[in-house]
């Protein structure tokens, strides 16, 4: 008996009713397409097929799969439908790798403002969702993606990837409309809804109906997934791998780039500070109240960026790939505590000193006085510090004369020096990513003597 | 050309069109024209002796006082620990080239006997706590390393940090050879490296 | 049927409660707005658009529901919850094992990651409608600092029961202030706060140990996140959601184009 099956009677029964909800929702879908979609002028020598046809021919196709897993009764070994090895291995090896990751991540990101509004269309939508819940139920047949998507701390992580991927796609469907208003010189969509209704009953019965169905969807929640409590706590026994609670591992991710000052302190605290100076800081009058992308790109983009790649991608990486020894773990990988991954890491006073001088490393003497040795170790730390002056105090006035010159013309000297901060601190866990991976970078900066490592 | 100019500058102003009759604006206050320095003084002991200012400054304060009360209460004068200095055996407990976890679990430190610090063949104490954010690394002897579950950070057996973000190697605490032939171990003495301290005799039991 | 509606409908405890006639008609239906204490947060009319779910995605909404569940539920567990260590981990393991409706807990935690969620996606709805620009920017601060206390909400919420998965993510979590820049006795420049060779900032008096109430996480840290959990940061959070709400009102009302 394995151990670690991959699939088990329960699973497959359970993905049984999964496919089958998938099914009904093809099943409407097909309806509303045959009313919506028209019809192919001829296909395969009929003239006037419906449209919706490839739709039901799916649904049927789903109803199939479902009926296949829940009339399934021999060995679950036997199973036939189940992801295939050479899928998962090379899935494994894009996800495995941060560079990769995070490449696939940026690349999806652009992909999506580029085509928004392709891929705001009702049916690309639907096939890109009915591609995401067929990716999940296939993956479920996998024993190691089950253990992690399944645990019941990771679910509600599904759960907000399915809603950030539903908002983000209705804020552009949204903004596709307004757009072409506003270019027209018409009020935005919203601006026709202006018209006053009672509060009662038509604000309090919504609020009810609202809070009648949270309270079933918390209560089946509550039912179909137990608490986890794990056993009792030790403070010898430190858990391998160790996380914070799921919505701070974006920021235990940055832990692996930057120094704990800066990812534990420094960084939070100028994303609460960015956050709050939004409002101050973004000068565009256009966009107050209603979806429009065209004429706010630069904020929406940044602030996209911020949110998807940097804040919500950050999040599944550190819950569901990195694993034990914090080691990055395919989706269908085997959290193997002896994975050994090699992370020589040099810092740039290295780099400069032993590989470009040729020199030792100027080292402080210890008997010295503390200004003495301040003296060396700003000596050996300089090309570091120099670059870090640079960064935040050349840059934005560069910024200020090139790419955002019109910017600076309508904010100011204060608000500018504000946002371009802002920008060059959100840029900053990329950059230092990036100089991770091609240099194997450690530290800019680097003075342990005062726990001052940038 | 130029006559024809001169010619109309000196015929006066055109006659501008009647318009009709505006209805007179109010007088707003007129603005002091210049700020003398004494004026400059008045104008700052008004703001700054100002109801608003002092209203401000008083709330400032009572909020400030309130605060660092708050803070100053809620730090305890009191910890309950284990004393800091404990006996661990005999220096033959502990063979040649390998790490003691004996008291790991119970007190967070090694007791480390290697020569691979500076040649010479010496004991000493390592702090169970990883330098980068406090958990608690594992000694894998297959490997000869510590290793940190939390963020990776890789330390060899000297205590060198070599790999992960760790930004400096594990501290030593201190370890002596009391006159009774024990060693005794002092949690509350760190010897850090980058600072040179490894050089204490305090922090390494040498061994003959 | 309908004649004892009425009678209840007549009575003098009726009309003691509610002092006006159904809202059947328009008038009484804007005076039970305005005569109602938990109505009256509404205005008596709104905005087609403000309603329209697929523009508000009710996310506000649905978080402070979520934080009046967490209220209920959390009042509730702490009839069978004793912070200290000999009986945290015990207790809660009680909840799952003795307790009749010990699902309880569950839906307390649940309920507490979702509001993570809806809170984060109604700032991503708020940002994508602009809804943070004049004259509503200093609701969206405040909205940023509720932000923030939700995740301490649910972050001082984690250590309660006590398990392996509690202590260390608290101790990861909270390790980090020890790097507090002048503040942590590991930050940078906690070196300059010394007197005559002092240092002011130990781990014995730097902003983890005030944290965390001693050195490790321990049962003075269980204690403090406890209080900080059920009294002090909820005591914040309502007061801030009454400003959020009755600023709502004042800045231009609920979301719509200004």
């Amino acid at each position: 008996m394995n151990p670690h099956p991959d699939l088990t009677a329960g699973v497959i029964r359970g993905l049984g009713w999964l496919y089958l909800l998938l099914a009904l929702a093809n099943v409407y879908w097909s309806v509303r397409s045959f009313k919506k979609d028209g019809y192919y002028e001829r296909l395969f020598g009929i003239d006037h097929v419906p449209k919706a046809f490839g739709w039901a021919a799916y649904a049927s196709i789903l109803l199939l799969f479902a009926c296949a897993h829940l009339v399934f009764s021999s060995s679950a070994d036997d199973f036939m439908i189940r992801l295939p090895e050479f899928f998962k291995s090379n899935v494994d090896i894009l996800i495995a790798n941060p560079i990769s990751y995070f490449v696939i991540s940026i690349v999806i990101f652009v992909a999506m403002v580029v085509w928004r509004n392709w891929w705001v269309e009702p049916t690309i939508a639907w096939i890109l969702f009915n591609m995401s819940v067929l990716f999940l139920a296939l993956s479920m047949t996998d024993y190691d993606f089950r253990q992690i998507v399944g645990k019941p701390d990771n679910v509600p992580i599904v759960a907000m990837l399915y809603l950030v991927g539903f908002f983000t796609w209705l804020y552009f469907y949204k903004c596709r409309d307004n757009d072409r208003r506003l270019a027209n010189g018409l009020p935005p969509a919203e601006k026709e809804l202006s018209e006053t209704v009672l509060t009662w009953p038509d604000l309090v019965y919504s609020e009810m109906i609202c809070m009648v169905l949270l309270t079933v969807v918390l209560i089946l929640w509550g039912v179909a997934l137990p608490a986890p409590l794990e056993e009792p706590a030790s403070a010898v026994k430190t858990p391998n791998p160790s996380k914070a609670p799921w919505y701070f591992l974006g920021l235990q991710e940055m832990l692996v780039y930057f120094d704990p000052w800066m990812a534990g302190v420094v960084l939070p605290t100028v994303i609460l500070g960015g956050l709050m100076a939004i409002p101050y800081i973004d000068f565009n009058k256009i966009g107050n109240g209603y979806y429009v992308y065209e004429k706010r790109k630069f904020a929406v983009l940044t602030f996209l960026f911020g949110f998807l790649p940097l804040w919500v991608a950050m999040i599944v990486l550190g819950t569901f790939i990195r694993g034990p020894n914090w080691n990055m773990f395919g989706l269908y990988e085997y959290w193997d505590v002896h994975k050994l991954e090699v992370l020589n890491n040099v810092n740039l006073s290295d780099m400069f000193w032993l590989d470009l001088m040729r020199q030792p490393l100027p080292r402080p003497d210890s008997t010295a006085a503390w200004y003495v040795q301040l003296v060396t170790i700003l000596q050996r730390e300089w090309l570091g510090l120099v670059l870090i002056v640079l960064y935040l105090v050349a840059l934005p006035p560069i910024m200020a004369l090139t790419v955002f010159r019109k910017f600076f013309a309508r904010m100011g000297f204060l608000r500018f020096m504000v946002l371009a901060n802002l920008i060059l601190m959100m840029w900053s866990l990329p950059l230092k990513m990036a100089l991770r991976w091609s240099l194997n970078l450690k530290y800019i900066v680097a003075i342990p003597e005062f726990f001052f490592n940038i | 050309m130029v006559a024809a100019v001169k010619e109309a500058q000196q015929a006066g102003k055109p006659v501008a069109p009647k318009l009709p009759a505006q209805p007179a604006k109010p007088k707003l206050p007129v603005k002091e024209q210049k700020v003398t320095r004494r004026s400059f003084w008045q104008m700052l002991s008004s703001v700054t002796i100002s109801p608003f200012a002092v209203a401000w400054t008083v709330m400032a304060t009572i909020g400030g006082v309130w605060s660092l009360a708050a803070a100053r209460f809620l730090m305890p004068n009191m910890v309950r620990e284990l004393p800091s200095k404990f006996k661990v055996g005999a220096i033959s407990d502990y063979p040649p080239n390998a790490v003691s976890e004996k008291y790991t679990a119970s007190r967070g430190v090694w007791i480390v006997n290697t020569d691979q610090y500076n040649g010479q063949p010496l004991l000493y104490s390592l702090l169970a706590i990883c330098t980068h954010l406090g958990c608690t690394p594992s000694w894998l002897s297959g490997e000869q390393k510590f290793k940190c579950p939390c963020h990776g950070s890789g330390f060899y057996i000297t205590g060198i940090n070599f790999e992960g973000p760790a930004p400096r190697p594990l501290e030593r605490v201190g370890l002596t050879l009391g006159a009774d032939g024990l060693l005794e171990v002092d949690k509350s003495l760190k010897f850090q490296e980058e600072l040179g301290q490894w050089s204490d005799p305090k922090s390494y039991v040498e061994l003959g | 049927m309908s004649s004892i509606i009425e009678y209840i409908r007549k009575s003098q405890i009726w009309r003691s409660v509610f002092r006006h006639p159904a809202p059947y008609d328009r008038r009484n239906r804007a005076v039970v707005v305005l005569t109602n204490f938990f109505l009256h947060l509404h205005p008596v009319s709104v905005k087609k658009g403000g309603i329209a779910l697929s523009y508000t995605w009710c996310m506000g909404g649905v978080t402070f529901f979520l934080f009046l569940v967490e209220a209920l539920t959390g009042v509730l567990l702490m009839f069978y919850y004793r912070p200290t260590l000999e009986w945290a981990f015990t207790d809660i393991r009680a909840l799952r094992d003795v307790t009749t409706l010990g699902i309880m807990r569950e839906i307390h935690r649940w309920g507490a990651h979702a509001m993570v969620i809806t809170v984060w996606l109604h700032m991503y709805r708020v940002f994508l409608t602009g809804s943070y620009k004049p004259p509503r920017e200093f609701n969206w601060v405040i909205g940023v600092i509720l932000l923030v206390l939700t995740l301490l909400l649910s972050f001082t919420g984690y250590l309660l029961p006590w398990d392996q998965l509690a202590i260390w993510a608290i101790t990861v979590g909270s390790n980090m202030a020890r790097a507090t820049p002048f503040l942590g006795h590991e930050g940078p420049g906690f070196q300059l706060l010394n007197i005559g060779g002092y240092d002011l900032i130990t781990n014995a008096s730097d902003a983890r140990f005030l944290l965390l109430g001693a050195r490790t996480v321990g049962e003075e840290t269980l204690n403090r996140f406890y209080i900080m959990h059920c009294v002090a940061i909820p005591i914040v959070v309502s007061l801030l959601i009454a400003i959020h709400f009755w600023r709502v009102r004042k800045d231009g009302g609920i979301s719509q184009p200004l």
